[in-house]
């Protein structure tokens, strides 16, 4: 087993990582930019590394600078986590070069699976059914246009190097799509270095259902099964679940067979995910291989009693996958939110900032992934992911009762959170009942908010009272001073006589 | 102590004044003059807990940028404008802008990607005047009202903090 694991990544999924690492008694290295010096993945790490400014083109995306840790810090493997470097093959090259075990596909899978045009080309080959559309990446945006009127509105524009909706544009009409090109190609020019698109017919209100693969070197490879990630807000993931309410055995059965061919075809190894589009008539479509872990892992490991991570680690290193897996199902239902510091009141425009306070749920059946804590100043470099809330039971039902028994306890305070908007989704009857699809809930924020429910009496008193506790606490209300900070410190001899002297002024 | 505390909800605005009073170990709690059966502990740095007539409720608090205080219970929010009777000067803060003349602020900071509008443009309510990408997401900023746009304050690569001005719309 592997001695030291380089963790090339931040957040929520560099503590992840870290912990399974410290599970199979395998020291940390983290790295950190300049943003990210008080991150929880520094503060948790066995060791800890500057790797440059804020901006992630000369940190987190640097391979030279990473290599360099690698060395100095003696590591033996290096884990991307997503995002990032995750799906990049200069990555696995740069590592082989060095000696390191990279934690992920081979080069060469990725290559051959990874990009959208050529996970499409060989799911045909492998007989695996995909999206109409074109299997290549075009440059010039007229050749585009021109193919997406003989193929008819509405289409999608997708960087060749995408992911996480960025990049990736629908297009509904033909006067918009100058604007959509131009838009897409320099989001994707942004967040991946690399502009080019390409296009596919858009099919209406799929589902989106995801299948988990793990190949070990030695010629396994296994499903664990599917994961249902239909409720999407401008194409990205805002709840996850497992198994998917939709999905029965036999289909089941079926897109695993298919995703393992897939996975077979391309050579590849370790931990992936083939996402497809499932139409009304439950046709499933191929849509593209992401050769990573995914945010979403917790969902599976939370009905199959697996841990992702260690097994990622487990099979780098060159351990065999047992047979038994191959008909693996699940146990129960788990549901996973992605909180983000954004505000669902206005736009879910990013809003980093200092945590104030900050509870975390906890109890039966609820699992938080995160990478925040109280006092943390969430940077505004990178994306807003807070922590992602999983929580699992005997039911679906159960896990909705859990999850918002478990959003009732959570509390973040200082910055705006997403909170609210899982607590609309986990009371609407749609939802409720799985009949959803990728668009359903940009088309609910659509339709009006329904009216907030009325505080229980008293809560306007509380409130009251607590401002008039809180301001009591200044030393003058008008001068702004911090209860918590000097006011402790402070005798409370004198912070008593100070108050008896103050409350004779009139 | 006595404050004057003006309340607003989702209910609209109230106008109350509580009193604390030392007893004992905690306070008596008067409220619009008359006692009420309540404790209100600071449980942690910003957050209070209050038993009001034997019913919980927990109160996270915080200074908001604009002087008042930001108050939270469970899904409910409000913002608390406390005139103490001690401080010599209030705390009134009227409307920052005359109405119909709109400025157009960055709702966090970021870069400008895109002017969609220049100077002179008529322009629709919810028509797109920028983009700003912020956090590697590009997010267009839409006008709040039909009108024309009286000037233009940034450039189109330009960095912004949050609250900048963008343009406005009259």
């Amino acid at each position: 087993m592997f001695k030291k694991i380089l963790i090339a990544n931040r957040g929520e999924i560099a503590v992840r990582i870290l912990r399974a690492c410290r599970e199979l008694s395998i020291r940390t290295a983290a790295v950190f930019s300049d943003a990210d010096r008080g991150a929880l993945h520094v503060r948790l790490a066995d060791e800890a590394y500057p790797i440059g400014p804020a901006p992630s083109r000369e940190s987190y995306l640097s391979i030279d600078k990473l290599m360099d840790v690698s060395r100095r810090a003696g590591c033996d493997a290096l884990h991307p986590g997503y995002g990032f470097l995750a799906e990049n093959p200069a990555l696995p090259r740069a590592c082989k070069d060095a000696g390191v075990t990279f934690i992920g596909p081979p080069a060469e899978a990725m290559e051959a699976m990874g990009s959208k045009t050529a996970g499409k080309q060989l799911a045909r080959r492998a007989d695996v059914p995909t999206v109409p559309g074109t299997s290549e990446a075009i440059d010039n945006p007229e050749e585009v246009q021109a193919l997406a009127r003989s193929m008819g509105y509405p289409v999608v524009l997708k960087a060749i190097a995408g992911g996480g909706g960025k990049g990736m544009r629908v297009v509904d009409n033909d006067s918009e799509f100058t604007a959509a090109w131009r838009d897409a190609a320099s989001e994707a020019l942004n967040a991946f270095g690399d502009p080019r698109m390409f296009l596919e017919k858009y099919l209406l209100k799929p589902r989106h259902i995801e299948i988990q693969v793990f190949a070990d070197a030695h010629g396994r490879v296994v499903s664990l099964g599917e994961r249902e990630c239909s409720v999407q807000r401008r194409h990205q993931k805002v709840i996850e679940e497992a198994p998917s309410p939709v999905v029965t055995p036999d289909l089941r059965r079926r897109m695993g067979d298919a995703a393992v061919r897939l996975a077979r075809a391309g050579g590849y190894v370790n931990a992936g995910t083939v996402e497809f589009l499932v139409d009304a008539q439950l046709n499933f479509y191929f849509l593209e291989v992401n050769t990573r872990l995914q945010v979403e892992h917790p969902v599976t490991e939370q009905v199959t009693g697996l841990d992702l991570v260690k097994l990622q680690i487990a099979i780098a290193a060159g351990h065999r996958l047992p047979f038994a897996w191959e008909s693996i199902a699940p146990r129960g239902h788990a549901m996973e939110l992605r909180l983000y510091a954004e505000d669902p009141d206005n736009n879910f425009f990013p809003c980093p900032g200092k945590i104030l306070a900050r509870n975390a749920p906890t109890g039966p059946g609820v699992r938080l992934d995160e990478g925040v804590y109280e006092g943390y100043t969430v940077p505004l470099e990178y994306d807003p992911l807070l922590s992602k809330l999983i929580a699992w039971g005997n039911s679906r039902e159960e896990t909705i009762s859990r999850l918002r028994r478990a959003l009732d306890e959570y509390t973040i305070t200082g910055i705006r959170t997403n909170v609210s908007l899982f607590r609309r989704i986990l009371g609407e009857a749609e939802f409720l009942t799985s009949n959803i699809h990728t668009n359903w809930l940009d088309e609910l924020l659509a339709r009006p908010h329904p009216p907030a429910e009325a505080p229980r009496a008293g809560t306007e008193e509380a409130a009251l009272l607590a401002a008039a506790l809180w301001s009591s606490r200044k030393p003058d209300s008008s001068a702004g001073g911090r209860p918590g900070s000097e006011m402790d410190q402070m005798s409370e001899w004198k912070r008593d006589g100070r108050r008896q002297q103050l409350d004779r002024m009139p | 102590m006595k404050f004057e505390i003006q309340l607003e909800g989702v209910s609209g605005k109230t106008k109350r004044v509580v009193q604390l009073e030392k007893h004992g170990k905690g306070y008596r709690i008067l409220l619009d003059g008359r006692q009420v059966d309540a404790d209100a502990v600071q449980v942690a740095p910003y957050t209070i807990s209050v038993l009001l007539g034997g019913q919980s409720f927990e109160v996270h608090i915080s200074d908001a940028p604009d002087g008042r205080l930001n108050l939270q219970i469970g899904v409910h929010e409000f913002m608390a404008e406390v005139v103490d009777p001690r401080a010599w000067r209030g705390r009134k803060h009227g409307p920052l802008e005359a109405a119909g003349r709109q400025q157009i602020i960055a709702p966090m900071p970021g870069k400008v990607i895109r002017m969609l509008v220049k100077l002179g443009d008529a322009v629709e309510a919810k028509q797109g005047l920028a983009v700003i990408e912020a956090m590697k997401m590009q997010n267009e900023i839409r006008s709040p009202k039909s009108g024309k746009v009286e000037r233009v304050l940034v450039e189109e690569g330009q960095n912004v903090s949050a609250g900048e001005v963008l343009c406005i719309v009259t």
